[in-house]
């Protein structure tokens, strides 16, 4: 019997978190098209966010493209068909690997920033000091966090695709002795704008997921450290499957 | 303002926190809300601030059922000073959000009241100590010119000589300002310093009330245990 009160407790708190998560969107966009715009706040979260992340995704890039080259060369020398790996690294980049691992890094180093920094906020009590203080927590925590984000997301995954090219670029050249010129020609000629949209769409998305998963997560955390140290990991969690997750829909959608 | 709150009745989940709680806050008096750790007067006053909803019963603000919480103003437990922001943009936090620039000399003033030492002008919370978060947050809390100011346990944390120094803070800027004070606390020394009127809060019900000067000859048993640290 206590078996199955804990399936159905389990069921109403899942939709139960749902239908908060759903209403903490909505409320979003709400104050986002109703905004007071924090200007000062908005700049310095988007720049900071920025300088941080940089490290991590020229490392991500970087290697990203060498494995790449590597493996394919693995694969590809069996049947003679080394040429097209220019083809492979840039395609493989631009649509696919680029953002899920840009987003998937980046639900690690922001989103658990967010998430453990928002989290803190609402145990020592700085969320209720800011209704006290006639400020809505909508506007000056969640929308340039989001914003940030999204619009970061974007501009690191164009980063992942040019640092993970020249990753590519290194290993055919100088381990692999492909000709320079002509992997460079290959890369350019074999990519289509609509490669990079398609990325930089998935881009946008998962900023987005990352950055509402991560604000909801912290807002809502429980109490004391354990709440602060379960709402980081949560939010990397969600992120991460979510990410995975629209990356198939998406991917379908450009298929 | 007057604030009159009838059988309020407020619960988490199945924890129902706040029973039957029935007050007045007089109009520039201090009142006292007194109990143990966890009963549920931080809640209470969440809920006056309309920070918090409540289950049931009733909130009357000078007879009405609804305030503008402009003219509140709070002093939290531990500060709940932001982090990433000087002491100077704590204080004027409103003004400074809004790109507002001409809020030095307020600051300056108020730190003055409230005692901090105009080196924390430019420092960052986690620069400066317990007694000085406490100062700022109060500073911060009278930036608007609150009617009604609410304090969350203002001298947990502090060993007894500043305890004592923020109490007679408190009471300066009480009778200094002309406005009313809800103040949350544990101690029995700080409710007689600081306080007109207080209510005892055991159980999510009010136990006992009365004028702060006389709460040691109280008759109410619980209460009277409350003082004497359970050996009563």
């Amino acid at each position: 019997m206590k078996y199955i009160e804990s399936i159905g407790a389990f069921t109403i708190k899942l939709f139960s978190n749902l239908g908060k998560f759903i209403l903490f969107i909505f409320f979003f966009f709400k104050y986002l098209f109703k905004p007071k715009f924090y200007i000062k706040n908005n700049l310095s979260y988007f720049l900071n966010i920025f300088i941080s992340s940089i490290p991590i995704i020229a490392l991500t890039g970087i290697f990203s493209g060498m494995v790449l080259a590597l493996q394919s060369y693995t694969g590809f020398s069996r049947f003679s068909a080394e040429s097209a790996i220019p083809n492979i690294v840039v395609l493989t980049l631009t649509r696919e690997l680029g953002p899920v691992l840009t987003g998937l890094m980046i639900s690690a180093r922001v989103g658990s920033s967010i998430a453990a920094e928002i989290a803190t906020m609402r145990v020592t009590e700085q969320i209720d000091a800011l209704k006290t203080l006639n400020t809505n927590y909508y506007n000056y925590l969640v929308t340039p966090r989001v914003l940030s984000l999204t619009l970061a997301l974007p501009i690191f995954v164009t980063l992942v695709d040019f640092i993970g090219v020249m990753g590519g670029y290194i290993v055919s050249v100088y381990r692999l002795g492909f000709n320079d010129n002509l992997y460079l020609l290959n890369t350019i000629d074999f990519l289509s704008f609509g490669d990079y949209i398609s990325g930089i769409i998935k881009a946008f998305t998962f900023g987005f997921i990352i950055s509402i998963v991560s604000c909801y997560c912290g807002l809502f955390s429980d109490k004391g450290a354990f709440g602060v140290g379960s709402s980081a990991t949560n939010a990397v969690v969600i992120s991460s499957i979510l990410i995975l997750s629209s990356n198939y829909f998406l991917t379908e959608l450009f298929f | 303002m007057i604030i009159e709150i009838k059988n309020l009745k407020k619960k988490f989940d199945k924890n129902l926190v706040l029973k039957d709680i029935s007050l007045t806050i007089e109009k520039n008096k201090s009142t006292i809300i007194l109990g143990r750790s966890g009963c549920g007067k931080s809640v209470l006053i969440k809920i006056i601030y309309q920070l918090f909803n409540y289950d049931s019963g009733s909130i009357l603000y000078d007879n009405k059922s609804g305030v503008n919480i402009d003219k509140f103003s709070m002093l939290f437990q531990y500060g709940a000073l932001f982090d990433s922001l000087k002491i100077s943009e704590n204080i004027a936090f409103t003004d400074y959000i809004n790109n507002k620039t001409n809020f030095n000399k307020k600051v300056l003033s108020l730190m003055k009241d409230v005692g901090l030492e105009k080196s924390t002008f430019n420092r960052y919370p986690s620069e400066i100590s317990g007694g000085m978060k406490k100062r700022a947050a109060l500073a911060r809390a009278l930036y608007k010119n609150p009617k009604v100011i609410f304090l969350d346990e203002p001298t947990t944390g502090l060993d007894p000589i500043n305890s004592d120094k923020i109490n007679d803070l408190i009471i300066k800027i009480i009778k200094k300002r002309n406005i009313t004070a809800v103040t949350i606390t544990h101690d029995i020394k700080s409710a007689i310093k600081t306080g007109d009127n207080y209510y005892f809060i055991e159980d999510g019900i009010v136990r006992d009330k009365g004028e702060c000067n006389k709460i040691l000859k109280t008759k109410n048993k619980t209460f009277k245990t409350f003082i004497s640290g359970g050996k009563y």
